[in-house]
């Protein structure tokens, strides 16, 4: 079966083509941290939704761990997973035989203390990376068998990216950024501009579309960066640190808002960070300390 | 990744560039303002060459008095014989290659400058004594006023048109009459305006010349001019020249020869050949600067790739492909070029249009100001701007598209 094959017999089996009401709900609940433009009617945006149909709604069936987890095979999965770097003469284990598996809809958060290797971990479950030893299997298929143009094509459909810095492309303004994945993936432009302009709308930046990064806060630059990695409607979510720039007020907004997609939208989220924080949001907390896994903690109740 | 968006982020790259981006644009204007401009003026001049060839007599072959090494070497330059020489060329020599075949017509003349008056005006003028019976059908010369010499004639002459109008105060007409060292010579005829010295010449038949010129003998010749009855006997007819006249002065050694044969053809021939040898020499000029501008883009590109690091790792992270960094920054580094390309171009038309202007007219065919740069030269230089916009960053972008988005993202 070839790797577009599996993602697309992945993304039908989730059906994660629907950006729900989890996501307007999330922007509801907080309001606009900074005084942005108001968000439109949450029903208008859903029911005109580009993604598709928005009455499907995937929540009740990812609520508990335990129905997603059950049998199923993992999303991703960490099978004794090294990776070394060489400095010099010396061999640094950045991680140390990491047995992990990650499913479909969870909120995982992976914590750790800086040098812990939780964004090596990151770079490889976001394919970033392969590793030194071990296998990080992707929907079964390891990704330490995918050349560079495979990896990319996987990263392009399958993850979506958040970074603690925003990373957005500064030379391109707001609409452009989000149109960005779409243009890798070669979506048909008036398609690609429609879903944009929702996304835009969801994360409450219609007004901003023309603006460059430089013009925008902090908050609103993180905004953007989620809208960017909905853009493709990717079954995972990979942010680093995404609050790590961002004042206490704004993050919870972005976590309320990854929260409503994994809630509603069956997203996988993953985030790295060290802020305790965070804990609240996750169905699974992976403490990672000097390479290895201290302990995994299932929360039931969130 | 399509084309067009290729095409759209390498411009968003370019407009977005900082003012190293733009010097580096300067470089490639200069090379190809300077490369599309000497080769237009290389044109020019190549086209006022062939235009004077079409016009020159490239029958005709002269015999002149005196010869060296370097003067056989470069027949274009006849002026440039190094050793003067009391060689003379005599009726003899004249009677010597007259059974020549190939020759249609032969004859002697005498040159030197006398001063003339003119409505109480002297100047120093040039005065060629020529055979009335042949003349006329051996120079490519044409009259504006008046006619040429006829066999009868003697002391009249046929003036250049800057002789006419230019030298005196008072314009000189056709029967007017001037006076040459003493000598009353009724003006014939007015020549038609040729752009050279020939505009300030004056002609007159060698009978009457001979008795108006200081050192002037009967007989005696400064050059003997031939006129071959065809293009393709001209080789083969100056090596009979040669040949016979070496006989007929009893020459034995190439050392002891003491007359050159020049035809117009061969200096033709070499002036067509300098030409082309000095807009090759000045493009060889040219393509330096261009090579120059070509290092800066990659140069540019280098430090635009180090400088987009953590950019490409996050491109990479949201799904580009390799191919893609790759042909964004191809892109950008060949709208580089096309940019350096138009406004290249644009210099070149202004370095061929300016040139002319400040004074170095024979570089644009007689002066003409007229702005000349053929399209087909301009799409050369355009192609020529962006193909070395794409080699420069062949390199940087193949660098830039084989970054690991891993190490890519943590470069700060």
């Amino acid at each position: 079966m070839t790797l577009i094959k599996i993602i697309e017999t992945f993304k039908k089996k989730l059906n994660a083509s629907y950006v729900l009401k989890s996501l307007e709900k999330a922007a509801d609940f907080y309001g606009e941290p900074d005084n942005d433009s108001e968000i439109n009617n949450p029903g208008v945006i859903t029911k005109n939704s580009p993604y598709g149909d928005p009455a499907r709604n995937f929540a009740k069936n990812l609520g508990s761990e335990d129905i997603f987890r059950n049998g199923e095979v993992p999303l991703i999965k960490l099978t004794n997973v090294w990776k070394i770097y060489q400095m010099g003469e010396i061999e640094f284990a950045a991680l140390k035989g990491i047995n992990l598996e990650i499913y479909e809809g969870e909120f995982l958060i992976i914590l750790g203390p800086s040098g812990s290797g939780k964004s090596t971990l990151m770079n490889l479950l976001g394919c970033l990376d392969i590793p030194s030893k071990g296998t990080v299997c992707l929907n079964s298929k390891d990704i330490s068998e995918l050349n560079e143009s495979e990896l990319a094509v996987v990263r392009g459909q399958m993850i979506g990216f958040i970074f603690q810095s925003f990373n957005l492309l500064p030379t391109l303004n707001t609409e452009e950024n989000v149109l960005l994945p779409m243009e890798f993936q070669e979506e048909n432009r008036q398609i690609a501009r429609q879903k944009a302009s929702y996304l835009l709308e969801i994360v409450g930046l219609s007004d901003k579309k023309k603006n460059l990064p430089s013009q925008l806060s902090g908050g609103q630059k993180q905004r953007v960066a989620i809208a960017r990695s909905l853009a493709v409607n990717p079954p995972i979510i990979l942010a680093d640190e995404p609050t790590g720039n961002l004042d206490t007020k704004t993050g919870d907004y972005i976590l309320e808002f990854l929260d409503g997609l994994q809630k509603s939208e069956g997203k996988t989220i993953i985030i790295v960070t060290h802020d305790l924080e965070l804990i609240k949001y996750a169905t699974r907390i992976v403490y990672i300390r000097d390479g290895e896994i201290e302990k995994i903690e299932t929360c039931k109740e969130k | 990744m399509r084309q067009s968006t290729y095409l759209k982020m390498g411009l968003n790259m370019l407009v977005h560039s900082k003012l190293r981006s733009w010097l580096t644009i300067i470089g490639i204007v200069i090379g190809i303002g300077s490369v599309v401009g000497i080769l237009s003026l290389g044109d020019a001049m190549q086209e006022q060459v062939q235009s004077r060839l079409a016009e020159m007599d490239l029958t005709k072959i002269t015999i002149s008095p005196g010869y060296t090494k370097a003067s056989s070497n470069m027949p274009g330059f006849p002026g440039m014989r190094g050793s003067s020489t009391d060689a003379e060329l005599t009726d003899d020599d004249i009677e010597a290659l007259q059974g020549l075949d190939g020759i249609q017509y032969i004859a002697g003349q005498i040159s030197g400058s006398e001063s003339v008056i003119y409505a109480a005006q002297n100047a120093t003028i040039s005065i060629t004594g020529v055979d009335p019976q042949v003349w006329k059908y051996m120079t490519t010369l044409k009259t504006q006023s008046g006619r040429l010499l006829e066999p009868a004639d003697k002391y009249v002459a046929v003036i250049g048109s800057g002789i006419a109008s230019g030298v005196y105060d008072q314009e000189i007409g056709v029967n007017q009459v001037i006076n040459i060292n003493g000598k009353a010579v009724r003006v014939i005829g007015i020549l038609e305006e040729e752009g050279e010295r020939g505009d300030r010449s004056i002609y007159m038949p060698i009978d009457g010349a001979v008795n108006l010129l200081d050192d002037a003998e009967e007989g005696v010749y400064d050059s003997i001019t031939v006129k071959a009855k065809s293009e393709d006997l001209v080789d083969g007819l100056m090596e009979d020249i040669v040949n016979k006249l070496m006989v007929s002065r009893h020459i034995i050694q190439e050392d002891d020869r003491d007359f050159s044969v020049t035809a117009s053809k061969s200096m033709a021939e070499s002036v067509t050949e300098m030409t082309s040898s000095m807009t090759l020499f000045l493009g060889a000029i040219a393509a330096v600067s261009l090579l120059v501008g070509a290092v800066g883009i990659a140069n540019t590109m280098f430090t635009s790739v180090l400088e987009k690091t953590k950019e490409i790792g996050t491109m990479k992270a949201i799904g580009a492909k390799n191919r893609d960094i790759l042909m964004i920054f191809l892109f950008n580094s060949a709208m580089v070029g096309l940019v350096g390309g138009i406004l290249g171009d644009i210099l070149g038309a202004c370095v061929s249009t300016l040139f002319p202007m400040l004074g170095l007219q024979m570089m644009r065919g007689g002066g003409s100001s007229d702005i000349y740069l053929a399209p087909d030269l301009m799409a050369f230089g355009l192609i020529l701007a962006v193909l070395i916009g794409v080699i420069s960053g062949v390199v940087p972008a193949y660098r830039a598209s084989k970054l690991k988005p891993v190490d890519a993202l943590r470069y700060e």
